[in-house]
């Protein structure tokens, strides 16, 4: 399987060497000594091509949009600066995936041939759709969730510590802080897809570590109307404490009808859940009660962590219509590493694929000014992602709705975690 | 001695022909030679990809025009049998590590199982009623591939690692005298050799006795039935054949995609479908090819030159009112409408109206 | 018991949406014989036009609430003048891909204007509560259970005891007669589906108004109202208010007990339930509960 990976990859490369015509294909082109690199896909001598693939239309665009202009900030800031390396100027090609896998195909096949990597190639299942073509077109690339699928994948750049991670520390941070005992009665709340069993997955294994129980798990597809059944179910249960995984219009429409059901338990939401409108809506009293939000880094426009400034200085420069949004952090988080590649590319003297390959193996840590913790890159099986996580409570006169309650948890058993590879 | 014009038919070996006139030879070979040369011409992968998704959906189509076209039997569940062959393929050419032809012929007996499991509905409901149930069958195949978690990986979708050699070539990569060719294009030939080969198969059974048994149940069932033919067993056998011919493009995809998830199988999957066999022309194998062509390939001419477009925005914070997507969903939209306000007979009616043109040249009317 | 009560309360208040949409189908399909896929459609810009008035031009909620439906109203004749006019005595099948690609138009155009944001509609209801013998009833379902009894009992006044209800009678029953008796069959056909646009945009608005807010999958809700329909019998409005209820109730009721009762069934069994039930009825009465059997003649 392997070989033939291999020898299909070099096949392509072949081709798209012959028909794009910019000389010279990714095996060894420029490799070597620390000379300036030499031109290839992506890469014209002057300027980094990096192919974005993000549902920038569609009902996921209210992720996609954010976060491709976090992508861009970022690098709008690099160029300013002189760019990578103090030269090489960065620019993004964007793609629409409307969150489907087989156009993700179809558009990663159209721009492959002129960019140097992916920044960016948002969701799961279109990431696990790209994911045999990576290999075989032997491209690296940043998938914008935190799936603990990634960690250990070559061709994948991931950032941030995955879901699995904010859902132990969610429970670390509930069993010392948040009035809660290993009899409390646990329960979930979970989105019935991958990102949903990533939070539960956590919440099982911080069970075992911790030595809780789940008493209930209440399943939902995205996108419902109606929460009654779930919530009854939840309250008839008894639960003290829901970890809720869900994106924003489903969380808001489970608040309320929690909230209208009189069910408060102590709330924790997947930073996925939250968007700022929810602190403004008719909800708010409701989610400063009980809601608590697990994310990484600090509060929208902390003025103590450096990287925050940085970040809302630059957005305001670059993208003055941006709203404050978890999601920007995340894309602005993303090229952070991107960059730190694309450097080491070019202290090894090589932009080309393999090139780039070499480079995320021999990648060390990575820091993110407090926005994430640190990320120990390296080869695939020894990467060692943050473990890291915030709590927020929600705040309606900060600038996201959110303010921090306790900042970078990491539990034991958060440290435990292990990150295996998947067959995938 | 005179000879005949070439457009006279003498008898009826004559008249089955299906390349009879000289004109229709030519286009035969003018096809195969597009087929042959055009992944050598065309080597962009981009291109080729779309190529490849746009003959799967033709195959699909076809098994949905035998069904709405000839039978009348509006199907809005041909996602559900799609996926079906998708995941026969994870399971048949992936755990199985069976060769190409038997996961193919695998996914169409799964496909006609199923098809032989949900026909009978046909024999108790019309227009309506069906069209409605079988949208059903799409909710219902969505959950059954979320929670038959063995099968189908559940939530995460699963890989499907299919085999593609075809004897001692390996259609992934092909050798031939030197030249090495990549995945897409031989991927290219794959499938575009079994669109050929199920287009040809369904216009044989077309223009055979099952085919006008079909299109008399279409045309008017009672009827059909009162001059001896079995309605409910050529409804259900329809079902089957469609279904089956579903799933080899579900396994199609699966296998060229290489993993596939549950939220693929939705209903704009299937109502991409029927548009597709509206567009073409209900009732005519060549019109189903020609929707695929059209709605597939459209979306991504117009994604491939948006920036040229006034008024679309092609990047986040760019200029323009619609996005890409948005603008190909109205589009979409509009060509259903417009195709059925203005040529009910799709675009195989255009190309028949054309070729009558021309036919009787220069005495046409 | 009492959670029994609690589910039986939030079941009634999903069926009378479910109630609203199914009876704006059997509406179009009485008239015209046309089942209309873009009923979603008409839900999402009815509760869009909802949002603008009531939010953006921060007038007061009823005041919204009437002119949102005027409007919908008004989008929805003009449909059926402009498009569908023009299909009157093509095949059924024909016309209900044109209401499909017509869902696909009013789409994009949708977020083309209010964009892809979850967006909160200013209501009275909120997210407040009304507490009677242990049950907490929400005002927001207690008012869309109101809104649509009032509604439902307005439509059958005006279906069965006015004069354009009977004109609308009499053209579903036989067009050419009713056109031979003076009967404008274009105003009975612009009207029914001004009546399905102005129920689908209340229906709309009551949901926005629900705690979660308004995106533009809000239409999807119209979906789950086909088996509503078709459970009711497509040509009958008893039967699609009461398939509706049964619907809404049965899909509430699974859920709340898909711990105890249908774990074996999957997760989420109960988005699924109204199209099972659906299946099973039209295999004992394929004309569903309240329809007409069609007599054929060859």
């Amino acid at each position: 399987m392997n070989r033939a990976a291999l020898t299909a990859a070099l096949a392509a490369l072949a081709l798209t060497a012959s028909c794009g015509g910019a000389g010279g294909d990714g095996g060894n082109a420029g490799a070597g000594a620390a000379g300036a690199p030499a031109a290839v896909p992506g890469f014209d001598g002057t300027t980094i091509r990096l192919g974005v693939l993000s549902p920038l239309s569609g009902p996921v665009a209210v992720i996609g949009q954010p976060l491709t202009t976090g992508n861009k900030v970022w690098f709008d800031q690099v160029n300013a600066d002189g760019g990578i390396a103090g030269k090489y100027k960065v620019e993004l090609v964007q793609e629409d995936t409307q969150y489907q896998p087989d156009v993700t195909v179809q558009q990663y096949n159209k721009i492959k041939g002129e960019v140097a990597a992916f920044t960016q190639v948002l969701g799961t299942p279109s990431t696990l759709a790209v994911l045999p073509l990576l290999r075989a077109d032997r491209i690296v690339a940043a998938p914008a969730s935190l799936d603990a699928l990634w960690v250990r994948e070559e061709n994948l750049l991931p950032v941030g510590a995955p879901y699995q991670i904010q859902a132990i520390n969610v429970m670390e941070h509930y069993l010392s802080d948040g009035g809660g005992s290993p009899q409390s009665v646990v329960c979930t709340m979970i989105q019935d897809d991958v990102y949903g069993e990533a939070g539960q997955a956590g919440i099982d294994f911080a069970a075992e570590r911790m030595g809780f129980a789940v008493a209930n798990t209440q399943r939902f597809k995205a996108g419902t109307e109606n929460y009654a059944g779930q919530i009854q179910a939840l309250a008839g249960e008894g639960c003290q404490m829901v970890f809720l995984v869900a994106t924003p219009t489903d969380a808001g429409k489970i608040w309320g009808t929690a909230a209208q059901a009189r069910f408060a338990p102590r709330w924790y939401g997947q930073s996925p859940s939250w968007v700022g409108a929810l602190a403004q809506s008719p909800l708010a009293p409701y989610l400063q009660a009980n809601v608590l939000l697990a994310a990484e880094g600090t509060e929208w426009g902390d003025t103590e962590v450096p990287g925050m400034q940085d970040m809302v200085s630059r957005m305001e420069r670059f993208a003055p219509q941006q709203q404050p949004d978890y999601y920007f952090a995340f894309g602005y988080n993303q090229a952070r590493a991107m960059t730190a590649l694309l450097e080491k590319a070019v202290e090894r003297g090589d932009l080309s694929r393999d090139g780039l390959l070499a480079a995320s193996r021999e990648l060390g840590a990575v820091a993110f000014d407090g926005l994430s913790g640190e990320y120990r890159y390296g080869p695939a099986e020894s990467r060692n992602p943050p473990r890291s996580t915030t709590i927020f409570r929600v705040d309606p006169a900060k600038p996201f709705g959110l303010a921090t309650v306790k900042y970078n948890i990491t539990s034991p058993a958060a440290s435990a975690y292990e990150f295996v590879k998947a067959d995938i | 001695m005179a000879r005949p014009h070439r457009n006279l038919v003498r008898d009826h070996g004559q008249d089955l022909r299906l390349f009879g006139t000289p004109a229709a030879r030519t286009g035969l070979v003018a096809m195969l030679a597009v087929f042959a040369v055009l992944p050598t011409v065309v080597r962009e992968d981009f291109w080729l990809s779309v190529l490849i998704y746009v003959g799967i959906t033709a195959i699909g189509a076809i098994g949905l025009n035998l069904l709405t076209g000839y039978c009348g039997q509006v199907s809005l569940g041909h996602a559900f049998f799609i996926g079906a062959g998708a995941y026969c393929t994870a399971i048949a050419g992936g755990t199985l590590g069976l060769p190409l032809p038997l996961w193919l012929a695998a996914a169409a007996m799964v496909g006609a199982a199923l098809g032989g499991l949900i026909g009978p509905f046909t024999l108790r409901l019309r227009g309506h009623y069906l069209a409605i149930v079988t949208l059903g069958l799409v909710f219902v195949g969505e959950h059954l591939w979320r929670n038959l978690r063995p099968v189908t990986g559940g939530n995460s979708g699963t890989s499907v690692t299919a085999s593609t050699a075809l004897g001692p070539v390996d259609l992934s990569r092909i050798e031939v005298a030197g030249e090495v060719y990549s995945r897409n294009q031989g991927w290219f030939w794959l499938v575009w050799a079994l669109v050929g080969l199920t287009a040809l198969l369904a216009k044989n059974l077309v223009r055979t006795r099952p085919g006008r048994a079909l299109q008399a149940i279409r045309d008017r069932d009672q009827a059909a039935e009162v001059i001896g033919v079995r309605a409910g067993r050529y409804k259900i056998a329809a079902f089957m054949v469609s279904s089956a011919i579903a799933a080899v493009a579900g396994a199609l995809f699966g296998a060229y995609q290489q993993f596939v998830s549950p939220d693929e199988w939705n209903l704009l999957l299937s109502i991409q479908y029927i548009a597709i066999v509206i567009v073409g022309g209900l009732g005519t194998i060549f019109g189903a090819v020609l929707g695929a062509i059209f709605v597939g390939a459209l979306p991504a001419l117009i994604d491939r030159y948006s920036d040229v477009i006034p008024g679309v925005q092609t990047s986040v914070g760019g200029d323009g009112f619609i996005s890409v997507f948005a603008l190909n969903q109205a589009i979409f939209g509009v060509l259903i409408v417009v195709f059925l306000v203005v040529e009910p007979r799709g675009l195989a009616g255009i190309w028949l109206r054309i070729k009558t043109y021309f036919r009787t040249w220069p005495f046409s009317y | 018991m009492t959670a029994l009560l609690q589910n039986v309360f939030a079941g009634l208040s999903l069926g009378c949406t479910y109630a609203l949409v199914a009876l704006g189908f059997v509406v179009i399909y009485k008239a015209t014989g046309v089942i209309n896929f873009a009923q979603g459609g008409l839900l999402a810009l009815g509760a869009y036009l909802g949002y603008t008035f009531s939010t953006s031009l921060a007038m007061a909620f009823a005041v919204a609430v009437v002119l949102a439906c005027l409007a919908a109203a008004v989008a929805g004749a003009a449909v059926e003048r402009i498009v569908l006019r023009r299909m009157v005595g093509q095949p059924p099948f024909a016309v209900i891909m044109i209401t499909i690609g017509l869902l696909f138009v009013i789409e994009p155009v949708i977020t083309a204007i209010w964009g892809f944001e979850n967006l909160q509609v200013t209501n009275p209801w909120n997210i407040d509560t009304v507490t009677v013998g242990g049950l907490v009833l929400g005002v927001r379902d207690l008012w869309t259970i109101g809104l649509t009894a009032a509604a439902v009992v307005g439509f059958f006044l005006f279906f069965r005891h006015s004069d354009f209800g009977l004109a609308m009678r009499a053209t579903a029953f036989d067009p050419e007669a009713a056109l031979a008796q003076g009967i404008s069959a274009r105003r009975v056909y612009a009207v029914s589906w001004a009546i399905a646009a102005a129920l689908a945009a209340l229906a709309g608005i009551t949901l926005a108004a629900g705690p979660g807010g308004l995106s533009p999958s809000i239409g999807f809700i119209a979906l789950a109202a086909f088996p509503a329909m078709i459970l009711g019998g497509v040509d009958s409005p008893t039967g699609a208010v009461l398939g509706g209820l049964v619907i809404g109730l049965v899909e509430a009721l699974t859920r709340g007990y898909q711990d105890h009762l249908f774990a074996w069934a999957g997760d989420n069994v109960s988005v699924i339930v109204p199209y099972l039930i659906m299946i099973l009825i039209l295999l004992v009465r394929p004309y569903g509960l309240l329809g007409t059997r069609d007599v054929r003649r060859i």
